[in-house]
């Protein structure tokens, strides 16, 4: 038996009281996870979950077992990320993963610095939203990736994070666009387009929470993403979409639509390569330089600007 | 396993928060039960501040400690934080039940290291093990696992709190090395400080007074906005991380431990969507548990 497998069974299993969403999880179907969770219960000869027809709950025995076999499998990680190391970083396939909001020029520019870098390795580049990727280094899937945040990053290691300011796309006839900067709480009275919420909602949220904090606050969001939606969205229905200056939309020589960077900088898209704790050696160090340059020179990417001020409120309970 | 209503819609109301959530909520008399990573290790916070709470009315119980000692408070020294002793400019000086109630109420940290220094970190292990507790330990004092967030976010202090580097390095919100529980865990204290498991009668009253007394009506109780419904509860707050477990009670006798832990996505400080969440899912686990 292929114990280091079925352990990771059954830490999913327990971590999600649910075969099918452990399944999703391993990326597996779900009639083998319950074989394979039959058969270790027999092979340690003790029961790991009471099943009933409608939920899965792991036993007095599972708990006891459960801080072992997550103790094990990290081990296992160890050892396999310290072989790779060993390995000599050369040979061999590295899988990488972008999220979509980049242009094409962007990921041209990295794969060919990290051709230059590191000619002899296989680049397997992926396009995957931020949640795939981080569900893709549970499953381990996914060497290395760039993310976008805010998001959950327990368990990553993270390069630097980079911030690519956004400017707004507008009517050319309306009074903004004549404006060579235009201010965020001027937009008031126009509805935004945003991308769909379930998509990202840390994202979607934290948008909308620096838009209200820079005075604007749209009387309704108008879900759309691709560009020729978005285009109408902005050209007949009195609203304005949010994006980078290296946006598809964002064409100079656009006769109807135009982009404006927003006064002050308000709002940004921020970026940063991430790969899981302790997996990380010469050809990940490799991607994040290549990424990092490639975000830095056709990105319109920056470095984070000084914090912001935090005002802790009391429910906080912390205070440093 | 089909996907059962309550999963489901305890997963889309985390995802919906933007926040990872860990759940477990018990039928205080019929054991009936609902999870969602309830056997996940989760780093406790101020939560485990129920757990002193035990400790201390343990030993008053066995006559090791008198609740009404009184204790003196100067200002130096104290465990910060914003509210109650900690907050304060002068000297203090209160009962032991008193500090237990601004503890629990305000979540004061002076107060919670003040009652831990005096019963000690073993006696509240040995507390939490006695009760079956085998997933929750508490490895340092409040003020020590701020002084490890201090070290950690370095000279920029609290405001690099929401820089995503400084997130992955903090020693606190690692459950393997803080102060930890699982949500199972802690509706079992819950149970057991409910059905006067963990001390006598009067002892019980006591601390389920002090519980009834948080002021904080942002979580738990929010998702139960019923004039008849009595909510007592403990919330733990720590960069990104929301909990909150506590006790849930229809005036139809029907009683229903529950702990919810949640992680944000965003690092943001102020997030109401997330506090909430943790009163939606609770009410969720609770519906499920009452229905028919």
């Amino acid at each position: 038996m292929d114990l280091v497998r079925h352990l990771e069974c059954f830490v999913a299993v327990a971590e999600e009281s649910h075969f099918g969403r452990a399944a999703a999880r391993l990326g597996m179907a779900q009639p083998p996870l319950s074989q394979r969770i039959a058969r270790l219960e027999k092979e340690l000869g003790v029961r790991l979950f009471e099943r009933s027809s409608r939920r899965v709950t792991i036993t007095e025995a599972g708990t006891l077992l459960l801080a072992e076999a997550r103790e094990l499998l990290a081990r296992s990680d160890a050892l396999l990320a310290t072989a790779r190391r060993i390995r000599d970083g050369e040979t061999g396939l590295l899988r990488a993963a972008l999220s979509p909001e980049f242009s094409g020029r962007t990921v041209a520019a990295l794969l060919s610095d990290f051709r230059q870098r590191h000619s002899g390795l296989e680049l397997e580049l992926h396009e995957l939203s931020t949640a795939e990727q981080l569900a893709a280094f549970a499953a381990h899937r996914l060497d290395v990736g760039v993310i976008h945040h805010p998001c959950d990053v327990t368990g990553l290691e993270l390069g630097p994070v980079l911030r690519r300011d956004l400017g707004v796309l507008l009517p050319r006839g309306s009074a903004q666009a004549a404006r060579a900067e235009v201010p965020l709480a001027s937009l008031t009275g126009y509805d935004l387009v945003l991308f769909p919420r379930a998509h990202a909602p840390a994202v979607y949220d934290h948008l909308l929470t620096a838009c209200a904090r820079g005075g604007y606050t749209p009387a309704a969001v108008r879900h759309g993403q691709g560009a020729s939606f978005v285009r109408g969205l902005v050209l007949s229905s009195g609203a304005v979409a949010l994006g980078p200056r290296d946006t598809q939309l964002a064409d100079p020589a656009d006769p109807d639509l135009v982009w404006r960077p927003l006064a002050g900088a308000p709002l940004a898209w921020r970026h940063s390569v991430a790969w899981p704790k302790g997996r990380g050696d010469a050809a990940v160090d490799a991607f994040a330089e290549a990424a990092t340059h490639a975000l830095r020179t056709t990105a319109d990417a920056r470095a984070e600007t000084a914090a912001r001020p935090l005002h802790l409120r009391p429910a906080s309970e912390f205070w440093l | 396993m089909s996907d059962t209503t309550t999963a489901g819609r305890l997963h889309a109301a985390f995802a919906d928060a933007g926040v990872t959530g860990l759940l477990h909520a018990v039928d205080i008399d019929s054991g009936a039960q609902v999870g969602a990573g309830a056997d996940q290790p989760v780093c406790t916070a101020s939560v485990h501040k129920v757990c002193v709470l035990v400790t201390l009315h343990e030993l008053a119980a066995a006559g090791e400690i008198d609740l009404t000692e009184q204790v003196e408070c100067p200002p130096a020294g104290r465990t910060p934080g914003p509210t109650g002793l900690a907050a304060m400019l002068d000297p203090v000086r209160l009962s032991l039940r008193d500090a237990a109630l601004l503890m629990m109420s305000v979540s004061d940290n002076t107060a919670a290291d003040l009652l831990l220094r005096r019963v000690g970190l073993d006696a509240v292990n040995r507390t939490t093990a006695r009760l079956g507790l085998t997933r929750t330990r508490a490895v340092y004092g409040f003020g020590e696992m701020l002084a490890t967030m201090r070290e950690d976010a370095g000279p920029a202090g609290t405001r690099a709190l929401t820089d995503p580097h400084v997130l992955t390095r903090l020693r606190a919100l690692d459950p393997a090395r803080t102060n930890r529980s699982t949500p199972r865990d802690m509706t079992r204290l819950l149970t057991a400080l409910w059905r006067d498991e963990a001390c006598p009668p009067q002892y019980g009253a006591a601390m389920r007074r002090v519980m009834g007394l948080q002021v904080w009506p942002h979580r738990l109780a929010s998702g139960f906005p019923f004039d008849d419904v009595h909510v007592a509860g403990k919330t733990g707050t720590l960069p990104t991380l929301r909990n909150e477990v506590g006790v849930v009670e229809y005036p139809d006798g029907g009683r229903y431990a529950v702990a919810v832990f949640t992680r944000t996505a965003n690092p943001a400080a102020t997030l109401p969507a997330a506090d909430a969440v943790i009163g939606t899912a609770a009410r969720i686990a609770v519906d499920a548990l009452r229905a028919p």
